[in-house]
């Protein structure tokens, strides 16, 4: 069945978080439902539409950002009291806005996540899990890395309090109490977790879970065991998952589910007979969309999908069908709601226009004065700066609320910039002195008008770190630019892994030393992406990591004045290695530092590049191939007296040029790669054989496993 | 929405530019195009199957719609159109980097085939000024070249640089069509025959032109900017990451208005309003757009416009209905205004409420400050351009000198400016420790060239986040690169052109202050410069009588100047003696040279057609002895003619290289033509190309020499 939906803006507020925009139960049946939303000025903002106008049921006053909506009313009855969380303060306001409940829960850090369930309330703050009953302290939980989200199960339906937490190290926790009952892991960070069916589905225990990485799944959680149902792998590359919904939209009887993700695609998936879900609508909107809801607002009997993006817009997707009833003019006639509303606007505009004039002029007087100073206040950014596993590469996203007029980068590391098509700014790159102001990338790019979001893809090299900053300048008077930095850590494209293969032939790294538990963990977290930057409970800690690039392991446990390393790429070590005792003399701790190589590991890693060498080394030699080949099929008319291999490469010429296209460098980045194998393998035994490196290259641009094998071996 | 009437899929590549459209029987239209393996390609799906193969034409064995045309050299430009006076179908015109063939596709027989020694770029077909017969105009290596149907050159000037497009169409409105000429001197230059009407600067090789209609044309450029001109003013202009192309003038909404249609590299299509650049259509291909062109390709007599893709995939559309009312994309008009509406108010209230913010600042001394850039509200950025003599350490440059009057500092500072740097932008970002209120920027501007320099200047607090961005312009006048300060020591110039005004000394001062970069403002007209680019000297004085004396060896600088001076004081016709014995030298040497290398050319064609007679042999005596059975001799005689085929190769390396020479010469003649003529303005400068022309025509070296100096060859 086709979808066909239609795009509707209702309303715009400021800057929304994730999860800030509910619906509130329906008044009676077939009416249009109520929207309540909060934005980062601190205002709740509760409308109705009527007659494609937003009318306003109540606005509460600006205060501190809000982070989290949730709704929640006595167990039974229609969930339609509202409770926002800004600051460590949750305030409960009822429909009519008026303000029932405000509860300080003390915590030094903000709230970022909450779930409300009858008389229970329960926040989390960074790593910290609270449970409140009746406002009043009951369990208690410390994380072992950032929670992003919590749910709970219902609890009519399974009759205990049952809430889940989405921590940012791939785990899904549940907690029984204060206590952890069991832990599920995931395959990416989860950023958002939802009920199945909104009820939990099946016996109340099912929920969905969306991942940074733009991952989806479902999860039963029985009170014995986790079951995981399915899992939707990310294959297009969209945007991580910010919020889930599940709403019957497409009026078949079976609830679908909806993801509004950070790259501002909006998907519908449906369940088909075997559970299993399939992507059944996809609309995708110009900014990241923050929170999602099936319901029914703009008019009665039609059901639509409700968004609200990071700028603060409010929009449906209706399943109401635009009118185009055309007039007999040329023009296209305006409705008569659609005219009032855009004189209302201008108006309005005209009326802003003065007192922007008027502001500008006080601006610009006290530049005049001697004493005056100028400030103006910090625009906000949603920024991320994530490893995409498939090709090994950093996605920086920038967002701003406004449009953005240029983006400044500057790296002190070598780094390479990739050209993402979705983005259509001019970049240019600047001549670079590294010496004496250390910048190995200058590059600015100049954006079209409304451009509120960019995409840049940032490629580094294990061993060389530092820092990557941005300066965004909005189009926006008095024009300021803001500046954000990004960490390139020295393992920079490594990744957490839940466990490791322990058979592989393994080098080891150990460090003795007088140093605390707290310092050599923020070497680890100097070291290496998603550790996270609190110390952990307990005495030591074991963290499992993967080379997103050639698929080696690392293997990391330490504690108090003593640490162990454990890789099957010598490289990894001997990068660990080289960081550590800076990072330790630069403290000036004495570390006792041993390590044992083995010599298996080489061979070893390199059989784990061989095939990826293999088949890119195979891959640029078809590509060569394409274009003779196509020559000669136009001067015989046809390909048939081609040996097959030549005819399979022209069959499959447009997938071999994608594929090329899609990785760039990929083959001398595993050059890059095998070389520093090689430098390494050598400085381990004292050996300098930079002299070497130029047969080696020779050995690779005639490639076969046994020769390098051997070239390792003989040198 | 606008949707395509018709898909094709052509199975042929297109070769990027080289598309057009024939009627070559008179009747039917045919999309024609260069594909791969020097071929070109027909396509008339009009009348199948009656066409016979013979000559250069065959038929395809992939699809019987298409013809092949075998052209045997690499083509470079392609068109069609009515050559032959009285003849009733058109003619292609196909030209190679050495060749241009006048073809007759219906009658299967060349019009004329012609060498062009001045290699070929860019063809256009059509009747220039006062001539008679249409004329088949090439556009090469800095020269442009008309042949009219007997292959007789009619027609023949130089320009700047390398020709990469060209159009003809009536600029002036005098009812006859002039030429107009882009370069990759990033000039487009506008003929009348062979006298110059005008010239436009922009800053980039002028890929494409498009007449769209009466003096409005478009433009294209080798960075992604494309824009329109009208007259000699640039009407509007976008720039994008991607690179125009085609782009073609067509009416797609039929409002009797055309609209400039853009065809982009990675695919996208658009078309813009003439008037303001606003995009009213759009489309997409899979990959990059070959050619666009327009006819009645369903021969029911309405002109589609054709869009082609690389990949040989062919779509026409055409101009909207009257239902659409000019609204061709798929969009809600309403939803947009209410959008772009609010969209405005939200920017409005983000502005005011920067202004109340702003109020609201204390001092800057706390943290939160510190980090929001708090400024005194009178710093004011004071911005210096001067000129620097080479040091040992740095070269020759102009320096920009940027400083704030108190203790923030400088974050950065951006400079967009156009042709100066590689880039469109330039980026100082000090070090942290090297953070300070004052930033110096080196400039070298490669070219004699006006450029407005936009600064964008980042200036905050050492710790700030947020920077406050000071925008200037700046301009730097075209001769910057010339310094006051002279060392005695340098020989003085042997160069020197000389002429007589009219105007009082005054106004050359003027002149002087406004176009050199003076420390200060001179009052006497007799200077001498030091160039910062070659080290020269440049002297320029001026007698009571009104005689200028410019001396230089930089011939190129000399015409600059008398450009610029004659544009200054608005002379039209301005005779000039001029003597540039190095450059002279320069030029005889070039010439030899040509000599040289035709004959060695000559030589190596001789031995081409000794080599494939003998191939023809052995390759009969290979078979033959295969069909003997004799493989012994057999594999000899493949063996000898593999050797052969080495020889032949090598052979060919050293024509294309010797090839290759020969072209660069001939350049330089050209370009030496050119800059003589230069050293003219107005009438005296066209006789002096066509006299030059004609020296060189007739091997008259002397005589060439004489018209350089005097202007022209009788005195």
């Amino acid at each position: 069945m086709d979808l066909n939906l239609n795009h509707i803006d209702y309303l715009q507020v400021g800057v929304t978080s994730q999860k800030t925009m509910k619906l509130l139960p329906a008044v009676g049946r077939k009416a249009t439902q109520k929207v309540a939303v909060a934005d980062h000025d601190g205002v709740v903002n509760c409308f109705g539409m009527k007659k494609g106008e937003a009318v306003p049921v109540f606005k509460s006053l600006p205060g501190q950002k809000i982070s989290r909506l949730e709704l929640g009313g006595a167990l039974g009855t229609p969930q339609e009291k509202i409770f926002v969380c800004s600051g460590s303060e949750v305030r409960g306001y009822t429909k009519k806005g008026k303000q029932f409940l405000s509860f300080e829960a003390n915590l030094t850090e903000s709230i970022n996540a909450m779930h409300v369930s009858g008389a229970d309330l329960f926040i989390c703050a960074s790593y910290i899990y609270n449970h409140y009953y009746d406002c009043k302290d009951q369990d208690y939980y410390l994380s072992g890395d950032k929670i992003n989200d919590i749910v709970c199960l219902p609890v009519e339906r399974v009759g205990r309090t049952v809430p889940v937490l989405a921590c940012q190290d791939r785990i899904l926790r549940m907690l029984q109490g204060s206590e952890l009952l069991y832990d599920v892991k995931v395959p990416g960070p989860p950023s958002v977790l939802g009920l199945h069916n909104r009820d939990g589905g099946k016996d109340g225990e099912e929920v969905l879970y969306g991942t940074a990485d733009g991952k989806l799944g479902l999860v039963q959680f029985t009170s014995s065991a986790p079951v995981s149902k399915w899992e939707v792998d990310n294959e297009k590359k969209k945007g991580g998952v910010l919020c889930i919904d599940t709403f019957d939209i497409f009026g078949d009887g079976v609830k679908d589910i909806l993801i509004g993700r950070d790259d501002g695609t909006v998907e519908v998936y449906g369940l088909d007979s075997s559970n299993e879900p399939t992507l059944r609508f996809e609309h995708v909107l110009s900014e990241s969309v923050t929170s999602i809801q099936g319901g029914c607002v703009g008019k009665e009997s039609y059901d639509e999908i409700l968004t609200a993006t990071y700028t603060g817009w409010v929009s449906g997707l209706t399943t109401e069908p635009q009118q185009m009833e055309a007039g007999p003019g040329d023009e296209v006639k305006m409705s008569r709601e659609t005219q009032a509303k855009v004189a209302a606007l201008r108006a309005e505009l005209e009326q802003l226009q003065v007192k922007v004039m008027q502001g500008r002029e006080k601006y610009q007087q006290s530049a005049q004065s001697s004493t005056a100073v100028s400030a103006v206040p910090l625009f906000s950014i949603n920024d991320r700066f994530t490893l995409c596993q498939d090709d090994a590469s950093y996605t920086l996203t920038l967002e701003v609320q406004t449009a953005i007029d240029n983006l400044l980068l500057q790296s002190d590391v070598p780094i390479d910039l990739l050209d993402v098509d979705k983005n259509s700014a001019v970049v240019s790159f600047s001549e670079c002195d590294s010496e004496p102001n250390g910048n190995f990338l200058l590059a600015t790019y100049r954006c079209q008008a409304n451009t509120t979001r960019l995409e840049l893809k940032v490629r580094s090299i294990e061993g060389q770190y530092g820092t990557l900053q941005a300066y965004i300048t909005p189009r926006l008077q008095p024009k300021t630019c803001q500046v954000r930095q990004y960490q390139i850590k020295p393992l920079s494209l490594h990744q957490r892994t839940h466990s490791i293969n322990q058979d592989r032939p393994m080098n080891i790294l150990r460090l003795v030393g007088q140093f605390s538990f707290a310092e050599i963990h923020s070497w680890v977290v100097f070291c290496l992406p998603e550790v996270p930057e609190k110390t952990p409970a307990g005495e030591n800690i074991t963290y499992y990591f993967q080379n997103t690039f050639l698929g080696t392991q690392l293997e990391a446990i330490y504690c108090k004045g003593e640490g162990n390393f454990r890789s099957d790429n010598i490289s990894t070590i001997s990068i660990l290695k080289d960081v550590l005792s800076k990072e330790a003399t630069k403290r000036k701790i004495n570390l006792n530092i041993s390590y044992e190589v083995n010599e298996d590991s080489v061979s070893h890693t390199l059989k784990m590049i061989h095939p990826k060498l293999e088949y890119q080394l195979l891959l640029a030699k078809k590509v060569q191939l394409i274009d003779a080949l196509k020559e000669l099929q136009v001067h015989e008319g046809n390909a048939d007296f081609l040996i097959p291999e030549y005819r399979s490469i022209l069959d499959e010429s447009a997938r071999l040029l994608e594929e090329y296209k899609k990785q760039p460098a990929h083959l001398e980045r595993l050059y890059g790669m095998i070389t520093d194998l090689f430098i390494d393998k050598f400085k381990f035994k004292g050996q300098n054989v930079k002299t070497k490196v130029s047969q080696l290259l020779e050995i690779l641009d005639n490639y076969d496993l046994n020769s390098l094998i051997d070239f390792f071996n003989d040198a | 929405m606008l949707v395509p009437i018709y898909t094709l899929k052509l199975n042929h590549k297109i070769n990027p530019r080289m598309v057009t459209m024939g009627k070559f029987d008179g009747v039917h239209p045919c999309l024609t195009a260069a594909t791969q393996a020097g071929k070109v390609f027909i396509h008339n799906p009009h009348s199948r199957g009656q066409r016979q193969a013979s000559h250069r034409l065959s038929q395809s064995g992939q699809d019987s719609d298409i013809s092949l045309l075998n052209i045997n050299q690499a083509v470079s430009c392609l068109t069609a159109g009515a050559l032959v006076p009285n003849a009733t179908g058109h003619a292609l015109l196909v030209a190679s980097q050495t060749n241009l063939l006048a073809y007759d596709v219906h009658d299967n027989a060349d019009i004329f085939y012609r060498e062009v020694t001045d290699g070929a770029n860019a063809i256009v077909l059509g009747k220039l000024a006062d001539i008679q017969s249409p004329l088949a105009i090439v556009g090469g290596n800095c020269a442009i070249q008309g042949f009219d149907y007997g292959g007789n050159d009619q027609f023949w000037t130089v320009t700047g640089d390398n020709v990469r497009s060209l159009v003809l169409c009536d600029f002036t409105g005098d009812g006859k069509n002039e030429l107009l000429v882009g370069s990759e001197d990033f000039d487009i230059r506008v003929f009348r025959e062979d006298e110059l009407v005008c010239e436009m600067a922009e800053n980039e090789t002028v890929t494409s032109l498009c007449h769209i209609h009466s003096s409005r044309f478009g433009y294209a450029l080798a960075n992604g900017t494309v824009g329109v001109y009208d007259h000699t003013a640039r009407y509007w202009r976008i720039k994008s990451k991607n690179h125009a192309m085609s782009i073609h003038a067509f009416d797609l909404n039929d409002d009797g208005v055309v609209e400039l249609i853009t065809g982009w590299s990675n695919g996208k299509i658009d078309a813009r309003s003439d008037r303001t650049g606003e995009v009213i259509f759009k489309d997409n291909f899979s990959s990059s757009v070959a050619g666009l062109v327009e006819g009645d390709y369903r021969m029911d007599g309405h002109v589609q416009l054709i869009c082609t893709s690389v990949e040989g995939e062919v779509r026409g559309y055409l101009p909207a209905s009257k239902d659409l009312k000019g609204n061709l994309m798929d969009v809600s008009v309403e939803q947009d205004l209410v959008r772009e509406l609010s969209q405005r108010k939200h920017n409005l209230l983000l502005e005011l409420r920067n202004y109340e913010e702003h109020g609201k600042a204390g001092t800057g001394a706390s943290e939160a400050e510190a980090q929001m850039g708090v400024i005194p509200a009178n710093t004011q950025l004071q911005t210096a351009l001067s000129v620097q003599a080479a040091s040992e350490s740095q070269r020759g440059h102009v320096e920009l000198s940027i400083s704030t009057p108190n203790e923030t500092i400088i974050r950065a500072v951006l400079i967009f400016a156009e042709g100066i740097f590689e880039g469109e932008s330039h980026v100082v970002h000090p070090s942290a420790l090297n953070l300070s209120g004052c930033v110096c920027v080196p400039i070298i501007p490669p070219k004699d060239i006006p450029v407005d320099l936009h600064i964008k200047a980042f200036v905050g607090g050492r710790t700030s986040t947020q920077f406050h961005v000071f925008e200037i312009t700046r301009q730097l006048p075209r001769f910057s690169m010339y310094d006051l300060h002279v060392d005695p020591s340098t020989p003085a110039p042997t160069g020197r052109v000389s002429f007589s005004i009219s105007d009082r000394p005054q106004r050359v001062v003027m002149w002087l202050n406004q176009n050199f970069l003076l420390p200060e403002a001179i009052s006497s007209p007799d200077v001498t410069f030091t160039s910062l680019r070659g080290g020269g000297l440049l002297t320029i004085s001026m007698r009571s009588s009104g005689e200028i004396t410019l001396q230089t060896d930089d011939i190129e600088l000399a015409g600059d100047l008398v450009q610029s001076l004659a544009v200054f004081l608005a002379i039209e016709d301005l005779p000039t003696e001029a003597d540039f014995p190095a450059c002279f030298e320069q030029l005889r040497g070039t010439l030899t040279e040509v000599d040289e290398f035709h004959a060695v050319r000559q030589k190596m064609t001789a031995a081409i057609g000794d080599h494939s007679n003998h191939i023809r042999n052995m390759l009969v005596q290979a078979e033959d002895a295969r069909l003997m059975g004799d493989l012994k001799t057999m594999k000899k005689r493949y063996i000898e003619l593999y050797d052969l085929n080495r020889d032949l190769i090598s052979e060919y390396k050293i024509r294309s290289n010797n090839h290759s020479a020969l072209l660069s010469r001939l350049k330089a003649v050209n370009q030496a033509i050119q800059r003589a003529g230069r050293l003219r303005v107005g009438k005296p400068k066209n006789q002096v190309i066509s006299a030059c022309r004609d020296a060189i025509k007739n091997n008259n070296v002397n005589a060439l020499f004489k018209i350089m100096k005097a202007g022209t060859a009788s005195c």
